[in-house]
């Protein structure tokens, strides 16, 4: 009796202490995962103070960086080519991939947490204005001089992401408007359209792709226009722009900023969708449609107009051709509406570079993360980075960088390198450009470079409103939400225009108040 | 100490105390093994339920990371003051008391008719098959739900609107209406948890006497009045208990679930606490804002359960404390 007690007390004990020992050590495993940033910077100073003593030595230890980046591609970013760079470059990267569209929220956690890795990539300063004007970032504008690459960058694109004229980070080259329509060339052929110049002729070939049978395979299965959850980067602020919407924000006749959904273009662009939407024109749940099933629609024949941008219509067609060989994609730019062409532009940069105080400790280990960032920027490391092995993942044809890899292949290996070079072809001397042997690949590439003849730029980049950074996001969501209702017919003008008076009252007046003094303070 | 010290002249006062906490002493000695035994939960809990709550000072402060919980500024109630300012915080809260409304009415007696149900299938196999298909849901995610019910209910295409226009019926906008959003909210919290629900009312039921069906059946109690008038009753304190808890689990309707349902046309009426907690302070990066909030949905959550506790006790159920 007793010993049966004793073994199962036994048992108990033994049981007990396993449990409250992995207990402990899924706690000490959580605490280690939140601080592996903070870890990575341990152990980065400790290899700068054995490389002071070997300073120029062959055996310098590799410098440590971390950093977080964007992953864009659903497949998993491979190291070879980061290897690659840490060879020539003495360092050792560790990146935290991240993906796109949980990015903004993981910088947010990771800074409130104070995990902030050495080099933060973000679209822009707003997430932590405030940390940066209380000296938490390192201010690097007057140390770019003293690197042969970095002192490319150009003043005025660094200008844009400077925070009360200082400049606290480093700049990725994106074009500044690569937005336009693409269409597919066979069905217009069909129907006999021509390439679609104004807001009309773009309303017309959305409506003949929906209602003239332009697969002519006899049946009502097609639409015109797909679209996504995204006003931005989906169709609405390109097609806002042909109407001459202003670029987030304009300044009226009387010098005060306004936003752009006070705008009447805007409210012109909202209408035209709304006609295309009420009519059956485009795809229908189109405010909870993801970026995969838009491209979806298109690459499965039901669906003949994207707008987004251009580029992109090197990998729409590969998709395409799968599907049908026959069909064939082309891309279309500069779409006259009412008030003559337009379309909006980015500030010249895609993302930037912060090096955050907390995780980057020594004015010394700064020095060194800036010159890993100046070797980046020779052309040798930038081409490594933008197109990946020459010989292996393209090769130079007429001093064009030609992409020789599959799709898979170019998601894990080459691009996902992309997100975090910096610079471009503007400021990297012999950076190569890509050869495109798609015809309309290539027509992309120019209409790219000729919407730089009609860009709509936001006055806002370089000024600051504090109420636009506290609650400038929550604000949007109120036009956001108006803007998705109106164009689905829930919404009349009346209500759109309650919509701008909450905005108002909720604190946009104080934005437009606080963006016209930062305004007429710097004319 | 001096509890080494012979009682010898001293005054009973000192000695007293001491004498109590050796007892005690000896008392936990005595049952090591079950203090043991407590020890990983209780670790547990301090660990991941009341040292976070450390953090809920934030929601008086205006936090920078930065500067950390000792550096930032005190700003008194002025994120509650917010909060309760808000245009939009009545439309929340009602938000959030609705869908646990809808939980507490439509979803909460299912498990319980389904276990019930399950008890009087005699056929072994097939009442193990059917648990099994009614457990795997939940071990689904409520993305994966979530989007199986958009394939299904999509406009375009969805299969669910195929049939209406097949039958001559109106499609109908069941991802982007106001009025589908709650339904939907419920069918799928049904389709996921009911299964899984069954499981505590099956064990209970199980644990009745046979002895008590024999009686009834003598006294020529049918099936149905068996269920009410034995296995009911017999779980009943079950029932009760799950229902304080469900009750304390209020405002924690599942922020995943909701989530992936919000969009801008439901945004009406599927913003809860969760999902502004989530939009203000992770998305939009105000910390104390957004913890002020979450301090605010956890108190209503107290009250709740102590309601439920107390209403419970004027029943002469057990409550939970």
């Amino acid at each position: 009796m007793t010993h049966t007690q004793k073994r199962i007390r036994t048992w108990a004990t033994g049981l007990a202490a396993v449990m409250s020992l992995s207990l402990v050590a899924a706690c000490a495993g959580g605490s280690n995962g939140e601080d592996v940033n903070t870890g990575n910077t341990g152990a980065g100073s400790t290899t700068t103070s054995g490389a002071q003593g070997g300073n120029g030595g062959a055996a310098e230890a590799p410098f440590e960086i971390t950093m977080m980046a964007t992953q864009h591609a659903a497949e998993v970013p491979d190291d070879l080519i980061p290897g690659m760079i840490e060879e020539k470059t003495n360092t050792k990267l560790s990146i935290q991939w991240v993906p796109s569209g949980s990015y903004q929220e993981k910088l947010n956690a990771a800074f409130a947490t104070g995990s902030l890795p050495m080099a933060v990539s973000a679209t822009n300063t707003d997430f932590a204005k405030e940390a940066i004007r209380n000296d938490q970032f390192w201010e690097i504008g007057p140390l770019l001089a003293e690197y042969e690459n970095l002192s490319n960058l150009n003043p005025d694109v660094l200008q844009n992401t400077a925070v009360d004229g200082k400049i606290y980070s480093l700049y990725m080259e994106r074009p500044l408007s690569r937005q336009g329509v693409i269409y597919r060339k066979d069905w217009a052929d069909n129907l006999g359209l021509e390439a679609p110049q104004t807001t009309e002729d773009l309303y017309e070939m959305i409506r003949a792709f929906t209602e003239d049978d332009p697969d002519q395979n006899g049946q009502d299965d097609t639409i015109g226009l797909t679209d996504r959850s995204d006003l931005i980067y989906g169709a609405f602020k390109t097609v806002s722009s042909y109407f001459g919407t202003p670029n987030y924000w304009y300044i009226d006749e009387g010098d005060q900023f306004k936003p752009e959904f006070m705008h009447e273009a805007f409210k012109d662009t909202l209408d035209y969708l709304h006609d295309i939407h009420s009519k059956g024109y485009m795809n229908q749940d189109f405010p909870v449609t993801s970026k995969t099933d838009q491209i979806d629609l298109l690459v499965n024949g039901k669906a003949g107009v994207y707008i987004g941008s251009m580029p992109d219509v090197l990998t729409l067609s590969n998709q395409l051709a799968d599907m049908n060989p026959d069909a064939e994609l082309t891309v279309q730019n500069g779409i006259k509406g009412p008030r003559g062409r337009g379309v909006w532009a980015i500030p010249g940069y895609g993302s930037i570079v912060l090096f955050p105080k907390s995780a980057v400790k020594s004015e010394e280990d700064l020095h060194k993360i800036l010159a890993f960032y100046d070797q980046l920027m020779t052309a040798e490391n930038a081409n490594l980075l933008t197109w990946g092995v020459e010989g292996e993942h393209y090769e130079i044809k007429d001093g064009l960088a030609n992409k020789t890899v599959d799709q898979v292949t170019d998601n894990t290996i080459v691009k996902p390198n992309n997100a975090w070079g910096i610079g471009g072809p503007d400021t990297i001397d012999g950076m190569l450009k890509g050869y495109f042997e798609l015809p309309a690949r290539a027509l992309a590439e120019e209409l790219v470079e000729a919407n730089n003849s009609m860009l709509i730029h936001d006055p806002s980049a370089p000024l600051d409103s504090p109420t636009y950074i506290e609650r400038g996001q929550a604000l949007q969501q109120i036009i956001t939400d108006a803007t998705y209702q109106y164009v689905l017919g829930d919404l009349d003008a009346a209500g759109f225009q309650k919509a701008i008076d909450r905005w108002k009252s909720e604190g946009g007046d104080k934005i437009m108040q606080e963006y016209t003094e930062a305004y007429q303070a710097q004319q | 100490m001096n509890s080494t010290a012979p009682a010898s002249g001293r005054g009973a006062a000192p000695a007293a105390p001491t004498r109590r906490s050796s007892e005690r002493l000896r008392r936990i000695v005595k049952n090591r093994y079950l203090y043991i035994m407590i020890l990983p939960g209780a670790l547990f809990f301090l660990l991941f339920k009341y040292v976070p709550m450390w953090g809920l000072v934030i929601s008086f402060q205006n936090y920078q990371p930065y500067l950390g919980i000792s550096g930032s500024d005190w700003v008194g109630l002025q994120h509650f003051e917010r909060l309760f300012a808000e245009p939009t915080f009545w439309m929340i809260f009602r938000n959030t008391l609705v869908l646990f409304a809808l939980n507490l009415v439509f979803f909460f007696p299912v498990p319980i008719l389904l276990a019930l149900m399950l008890n009087e299938v005699r056929q072994l196999m097939f009442k193990r098959i059917v648990q099994t298909i009614v457990y795997i849901p939940h071990f689904m995610s409520w993305v994966i739900i979530v989007s199986i019910s958009f394939v299904m209910l999509t406009l375009d295409g969805g299969i669910v609107n195929e049939l209406l226009v097949f039958f001559g019926l109106e499609k109908i906008n069941f991802l982007l209406s106001n009025s589908w959003f709650r339904p939907m909210y419920i069918a799928q919290v049904i389709w996921r948890e009911a299964g899984w629900g069954t499981i505590v009312y099956l064990a209970a039921i199980a644990a009745v006497d046979p002895q008590l069906y024999e009686a009834a059946r003598m006294d020529g109690a049918g099936r149905t009045r068996q269920v009410w008038h034995v296995t009911l009753p017999a779980i009943r304190s079950v029932i009760v208990l799950l229902l304080i808890l469900k009750i304390g689990d209020v405002l924690e309707l599942g922020f995943e679930h909701v989530y992936l349902l919000l969009n801008a046309m439901n945004r009406e009426v599927a913003e809860i606490f969760d999902t502004y907690v989530y939009t203000a302070g992770l998305k939009n990066g105000q910390f104390s804002y957004s913890t002020a909030v979450g301090f605010f949905k956890s108190f209503v959550g107290l009250i709740m359960i102590m309601v439920a506790n107390w209403l419970a006790k004027t029943f002469g159920e057990e409550g939970i404390y």
